[in-house]
């Protein structure tokens, strides 16, 4: 249920772990670590999102907010959604904005 | 004195600044040894235990008092030691949060001068002064007053009554789990009631900000589709009939239109809204739609068989350039289409488990009324959640298409 997310910042690209739930509870601290990641200008955002048990749509609000607040110059990646969560980012179009990998290695 | 071990007096203090990033600021608490993390106002409005436990607040004095002393309050509560106001251009701003009687920081910000300060506020700990006591109260009151005007207004928002084409049941319900809610339902004539418009929406995200959008997004839609002529023919639907043509031009120039004001204008908030738009031909049975990223409404044949109705472009307002395609389908006698948002399928029992889409297919029987359709999804939701807090509004509309017979 408790919704964790882990940053690092390597060589301009930005990599975020997500567990657990992203919902309207959490959402502040995700953009948090947003705010905190964008601050050092990647160019490109790696999410990480194979512990992510859950999306709601004001969850998917943030990740909206994201984009916008990198801007449009910076690469999104979401990498190995479960297929709910998958779902949601899909049947709102939001795929069309980002790039969706299957979780590569591991 | 508080009692205060000395390991806990060389530990990096940390210090919540709640306002717009301050450099000048952040780098003199850096350099008097505290571990500053800046935080929005909104976000510790919505969760206020997410920021952890702050040794020292310090409150941008520009918010203004009423929302200075509420955050304090609500900071408090999450068990943050100290809070201090910081000036940050507004002079009667500070002047007012001080009478209130809060501590305060004001630059140039001296690296010596901010650790007294800080120390001081933390040292006061939790205890608040008369002011900024009666200021929170004022505050929470007026809130509370503002709410319950909102919830009134936005309840104009949502139609009166339901128009009932000749051998139509058409019935809605919204079930917000604030005071204001980000869904909404909509059925208005259009085309000198030739058509018949209906919409089920959901803001993203719950509350008075998804209200003000939702208010704002209903309103361009149904104004659009309302002013569009009937000679205005759609593109992309070349290919339809001409009875459905004739109602799609104002469906998809309310679609286009209100994606392009969004995206424009508001894109920057990060605020979408899924949409489900139909618009009913009621002598043929023929219904074009754009489904705007919304989860997908249930076509329930007189049968039993289940169809639905899947995206046909973005959630408006998340792409500028976002493509909307009609979708259509024919709704025959004994049909039905039911309509909902993410809080049917995602209300959840007291221990997480969501109600689910299977079982929300599985509570649609067919050949009820509109009503009754709309009346056994509530009651499984319910019996699902078992009494648990809402967490999200609840949307339903039901379309039903009476069945050819004898005429009662």
């Amino acid at each position: 249920m408790s919704f964790a997310a882990k940053s690092h910042v390597w060589d301009g690209t930005a990599t975020i772990r997500l567990t657990g739930e992203l919902a309207a509870k959490s959402a502040g601290q995700f953009n948090r670590v947003i705010a905190d990641v964008s601050a050092q200008d990647p160019h490109r955002l790696v999410l990480l999102l194979d512990e992510l048990t859950y999306l709601s749509s004001a969850g998917l609000r943030s990740l909206v907010y994201a984009h916008q607040r990198l801007g449009r110059g910076v690469e999104i990646v979401l990498v190995g959604a479960q297929p709910e969560v998958a779902e949601t980012i899909r049947l709102t179009g939001f795929d069309r904005s980002v790039v969706m990998q299957e979780p590569t290695g591991a | 004195m508080p009692d205060r071990p000395a390991s806990t007096a060389r530990r990096t203090r940390t210090v919540l600044v709640v306002g717009e990033r301050h450099t000048e600021l952040s780098d003199a608490l850096v350099e008097a040894g505290f571990d500053p993390v800046t935080a929005d106002p909104v976000e510790i409005a919505n969760d206020p235990d997410a920021v952890g436990r702050p040794d020292v607040a310090l409150l941008a004095a520009s918010l203004g008092l009423p929302r200075v002393a509420l955050l304090s309050r609500l900071l408090r509560e999450a068990g943050a030691a100290g809070v201090a106001v910081y000036a940050d251009g507004d002079l009667g701003a500070l002047e007012t949060c001080v009478r209130a009687g809060f501590e305060y920081v004001a630059p140039p910000y001296s690296p010596v001068l901010l650790r007294s300060r800080l120390v001081s506020a933390w040292e006061r700990g939790r205890l608040t002064t008369r002011g900024e006591r009666l200021a929170a109260d004022e505050s929470r009151r007026e809130y509370e007053r503002d709410l319950f005007v909102a919830h009134e207004l936005q309840a104009g928002f949502l139609p009166d009554a339901l128009p009932q084409p000749p051998g139509w049941e058409l019935a809605a319900r919204c079930r917000p789990a604030r005071m204001v809610s980000g869904d909404f339902y909509d059925g208005f004539e259009l085309l000198d009631g030739r058509r018949l418009g209906f919409v089920v929406a959901d803001v993203c995200d719950k509350g008075i900000g998804a209200g003000l959008f939702m208010a704002l997004i209903r309103t361009l839609l149904r104004h659009s589709a309302e002013h569009t002529p009937a000679s205005r023919v759609a593109d992309g639907g070349p290919d339809l009939p001409p009875r459905l043509a004739f109602g799609a031009g104002p469906l998809v120039q309310a679609v286009v239109d209100t994606n392009r004001y969004l995206a424009a204008n508001h894109l920057r908030q990060g605020y979408f809204a899924t949409v489900f738009f139909g618009v009913l031909d009621p002598l043929s049975g023929g219904l074009v739609y754009i489904n705007c990223g919304h989860n997908p409404p249930v076509v329930l044949r007189a049968d039993g068989g289940t169809t639905t109705l899947p995206p046909t472009g973005p959630a408006l307002g998340m792409l500028p350039d976002g493509e909307y395609r009609l979708g259509r389908v024919f709704l025959n006698p004994g049909d039905s289409l039911f309509v909902y948002t993410d809080g049917v399928v995602e209300a959840a029992d007291a221990r997480g488990d969501r109600f689910g889409t299977r079982a929300m297919l599985d509570a649609l029987a067919p050949d009820r009324s509109a009503r009754d359709l709309l009346d056994g999804v509530d009651d499984a939701v319910r019996r699902h959640v078992d009494g648990a807090e809402q967490s999200d509004d609840i949307t339903t509309l039901g379309l039903r298409r009476l069945p050819a017979g004898p005429l009662r």
